[in-house]
């Protein structure tokens, strides 16, 4: 067939090039289902502490939300499919849309397709090795999942069925990219249309199962079919072939308006914007630039806030019985009352610690916008350096706080009205509490930014430390002095009569060291060469 | 030279990235309300020492004033008063071309709304697209109409033209002459030498981190060669064109190079023989900027301005 000489040459030079980009979907969908088989021995022992998390999963709607209904906690197999089964699928989809809109849309945009299209090849071959790398990231995310999780002592037969819905919903994913890369005029919005549809099918899926709509509802949405699978429980293999079905119908609408579509240009017509600006100021600029992300972040503060209040709310079930969660989660407590409140400490450490990302993405992006020459024009203004970074690091510092609040706040409330003892007041007060911390960490990526550029990944160092530290600190048995490289570790306990001088203390100690931080990336980035 | 008659003056400025030396001691003037061409090549220099004037490098040795600031110090002050365009233009992806120039104008305090439309209309420019879906020739246009809307007294300009079409080259030509016309001065860095040579009114010219020449056209040539072809009626003995040491010969065809100042005693000379035709071409700037380049590093002459 004339049409698709070539592709294999492109689909190989696509893997060559971009093949390492799958690499971290493929590890989360791996991490998954194959830690949960590892560790669920551990941390839920015996069938006491089994039903505890079966019930504290069941009264947390947020939870089903996202991982779909409960399914049978007795065994570590079944604990893995219902950890991993919805969340899998999403990022394989995501792995597929990203691969296949990099070596198709994403090419025609920097001209790279163009030095293709006019060698020796076919009309459909670069979108047909678009299909075929996407193929690939798919097969390999179910394949290394199923493996390494068969590996890990999973059941194979779960394992491997657990593997093929990751792969079969990436391929649908597949699909629904290169129908994407025909519709939209560039690689922006192609990539913007085809997660918006995973997103929606995934929240769709999530509604139905949480609001416990009627059985027949489950086949509205292809995401819906995986889960039909049900692997460990019925391990039916067969509705994998529907999605596999719709795959193909997808893709055969997609090679249709390819063959019809002009080189470059899409289905649908991109936007004209305005054609005059309102921006100001280096603080308007960055505020728009990153305006999708900054919305994204604020929904994932209140998802998180949701959870995780339904999380607070359930803590007795959860933590009825000594497990290992109960080590991570409140290391140190004596009494139900202790327990609640160094739960509530651990668990807006963690929230606090997310939402840290957005301030240190932030932050990055001014390393993003320095190689990229658009820094030197902007300081080529009358901007100087001290306003230019001071401006990203004050919306970096008001981002991650006020999303650090709007979270807490709904986790307090939905903590509050489940009667553990948790406070709504006392618990915002300790969110608030974790403030100075999370500034310490943004503060590292400051000094990072401003001072070290050439280093500009260690950004995330003071996240890494702290995240790493929260989490696994009190299980490893690690010195005091390491413990005490978190600044999370530091954040005082408000008892009933709020925050004592102590704790003020420690609360003006952390935000010395924040602002100490800040300093350094500030006085670092006025004294160095821009664009270097 | 006084405060008020120079724009630019950098002298001895050295620059290191690493290991790699980027300025060798670049001396450089630029005179109020001129147009200053300068020319090399890639990787000369042209773009480290622009970035030097602009403060955003700080230089290692040597000592520049730009309108009598320092321009790692004066930051401020000095860039309400200059505008600058880069060499390869990257605009925010998901703003428009609208909004980059209104953003730049309103950072440099305000730029004139009216030349601002005239400009967008004679580069036909659209401002409604997004960054991603300029060509490289629209980006540039972007940052020239950004820089020419705002009035600034200098124009730092970094190879400003390149992915411009010709219609487009000559539209920038006539608005660079409007605003020198308005008073501004011009550093035009570039390596399309027709447009120096139709631009600029002292040139000067980088090789390797060094400024190599520097002057006006015609200083320049004064202190060039210029190329002379003739065909004779009979061939000259050698002996007869000593005076040209790089003559060459083919029957009665003969090239040569010639000092500018001695044209006339060498078509004398060459009249003994019989001309049947004659073509004498000045240095243009593109045999100057050659000799330049491949002139030996000591041989580098450089004429006073």
């Amino acid at each position: 067939m004339n049409a698709l000489v070539g592709t294999r040459t492109l689909w190989l030079a696509s893997l060559r090039h971009d093949g390492r980009r799958f690499l971290p979907w493929v590890f989360l969908a791996t991490l998954l289902p194959a830690s949960s088989v590892l560790a669920y021995p551990a941390a839920f022992p015996d069938a006491a502490s089994r039903q505890g998390l079966e019930l504290a999963v069941k009264s947390n709607p947020a939870l089903s939300l996202i991982f779909g209904p409960a399914t049978d906690f007795g065994t570590a197999d079944g604990f893995a499919v219902w950890r991993s089964l919805t969340v899998g699928g999403l990022l394989a989809g995501l792995g597929a849309i990203f691969a296949v809109v990099r070596c198709t849309r994403a090419q025609e945009d920097s001209g790279q397709a163009e030095l293709l299209a006019s060698g020796v090849v076919g009309r459909l071959a670069r979108v047909c090795a678009g299909v075929a790398v996407g193929a690939a990231c798919s097969l390999l995310v179910g394949l290394v999942a199923a493996v390494v999780t068969t590996a890990a002592g999973g059941n194979p037969a779960t394992s491997f069925l657990l593997g093929a819905t990751f792969t079969a919903t990436g391929l649908l994913f597949t699909a629904v990219a290169v129908l994407a890369a025909q519709l939209g005029a560039d690689a922006h919005t192609c990539t913007a249309l085809a997660v918006g549809t995973l997103g929606a099918l995934f929240l769709l899926r999530g509604a139905l199962s949480t609001l416990e709509a009627p059985a027949w509802t489950v086949w509205l949405d292809p995401l819906g079919w995986v889960g039909e699978t049900h692997p460990g429980d019925q391990n039916n293999p067969w509705p994998l072939l529907a999605v596999l079905a719709l795959a193909l119908a997808v893709l055969a609408v997609a090679l249709v308006l390819q063959s019809r579509r002009d080189f470059g240009q899409g289905v649908l017509d991109p936007r004209p914007g305005p054609a005059t600006g309102s921006i100001a100021g280096p603080f308007g600029l960055a505020a728009r630039l990153s305006r999708t992300q900054l919305i994204t972040w604020a929904i994932v503060a209140l998802v998180l806030g949701v959870v995780l209040g339904y999380l607070a709310g359930s803590i007795r079930d959860l933590l009825g019985q000594d497990s290992m969660i109960q080590k991570i989660l409140a290391a140190g407590a004596t009494s139900q009352a202790t327990l609640v409140s160094a739960f509530l400490v651990t668990i807006l450490s963690i929230l606090g610690l997310v939402l840290s990302i957005p301030g240190i993405w932030l932050l990055q992006r001014v390393r993003a916008e320095e190689t990229s020459g658009r820094l030197e024009t902007l300081l080529a203004t009358p901007l100087s350096r001290l306003r230019y970074l001071g401006s990203q690091v004050a919306l970096a510092l008001l981002v991650s706080s006020v999303f650090l609040i709007l979270g807490a706040a709904l986790l307090a409330w939905l903590a509050a009205s489940a009667d553990v003892g948790a406070d709504y007041w006392r618990t915002l007060g300790q969110a608030a509490a974790a403030l100075p911390a999370l500034w310490v960490v943004i503060g590292v990526a400051v000094a990072v930014v401003g001072a070290l550029p050439r280093v500009t990944p260690l950004a995330w160092l003071g996240l890494l430390i702290s995240f790493v530290l929260t989490l696994f600190g009190s299980t490893l048995n690690l010195p005091t002095w390491v413990l005490k490289l978190n600044p999370f570790e530091h954040v005082p306990t408000l008892g009933i009569q709020g925050l004592d001088g102590a704790g003020f203390g420690t609360l003006a100690g952390l935000t010395a060291v924040a602002a100490l931080l800040v300093v350094l990336g500030l006085l670092g980035f006025r004294r160095r060469d821009i664009g270097s | 030279m006084g405060g008020n008659e120079t724009a630019i003056s950098a002298a001895g400025l050295s620059k290191s990235f690493g290991s790699f030396t980027a300025l060798h001691g670049v001396d450089l003037e630029v005179h109020t309300g001129e147009v200053h061409g300068f020319l090399g090549p890639n990787g000369a220099g042209k773009s480290t020492t622009l970035r030097v004037l602009l403060g955003l490098l700080r230089a290692d040795g040597g000592t520049v004033r730009v309108l009598g600031a320092d321009p790692w110090h004066d930051v401020v002050s000095l860039h309400r008063r200059l505008a600058y365009v880069p060499g390869d233009v990257s605009l925010w992806p998901s703003m428009t071309g609208g909004e980059a120039i209104d953003l730049l104008g309103r950072l440099r305090g305000g730029l004139d709304t009216a030349r601002r439309a005239e400009l967008i209309e004679r580069f036909e420019l659209d401002p409604r697209k997004r960054g991603r879906q300029y060509s490289k020739g629209n980006r540039q246009k972007v940052a020239i109409v950004a820089a020419l809307a705002s009035h600034a007294e200098l124009l730092l300009l970094d190879e400003p033209t390149s992915g411009l079409d010709p219609l487009m080259e000559n539209v920038f030509q006539e608005e660079l002459r409007r605003a020198t016309a308005d008073g501004a001065t011009v550093l035009l860095s570039s390596h399309i030498l027709s447009e120096v040579q139709s631009l600029a009114d002292r040139v000067s010219i980088i090789r390797a981190g060094r400024v190599v020449r520097s002057g006006s056209l015609e200083e320049l040539r004064g202190a060039a060669r210029s190329t002379l072809h003739a065909v004779l009626a009979s061939p000259p003995p050698r002996s007869a064109l000593t005076a040209l040491p790089d003559a060459s010969l083919e029957g009665t065809r003969l090239s040569a190079t010639v000092d500018s100042a001695g044209v006339g005693d060498v078509v004398a000379s060459l009249n003994a023989y019989g001309l049947l035709e004659l073509s004498v071409e000045p240095p243009s700037l593109e045999s100057l900027f050659l000799s330049a380049y491949t002139e030996d590093e000591g041989g580098s002459a450089e004429a006073a301005s």
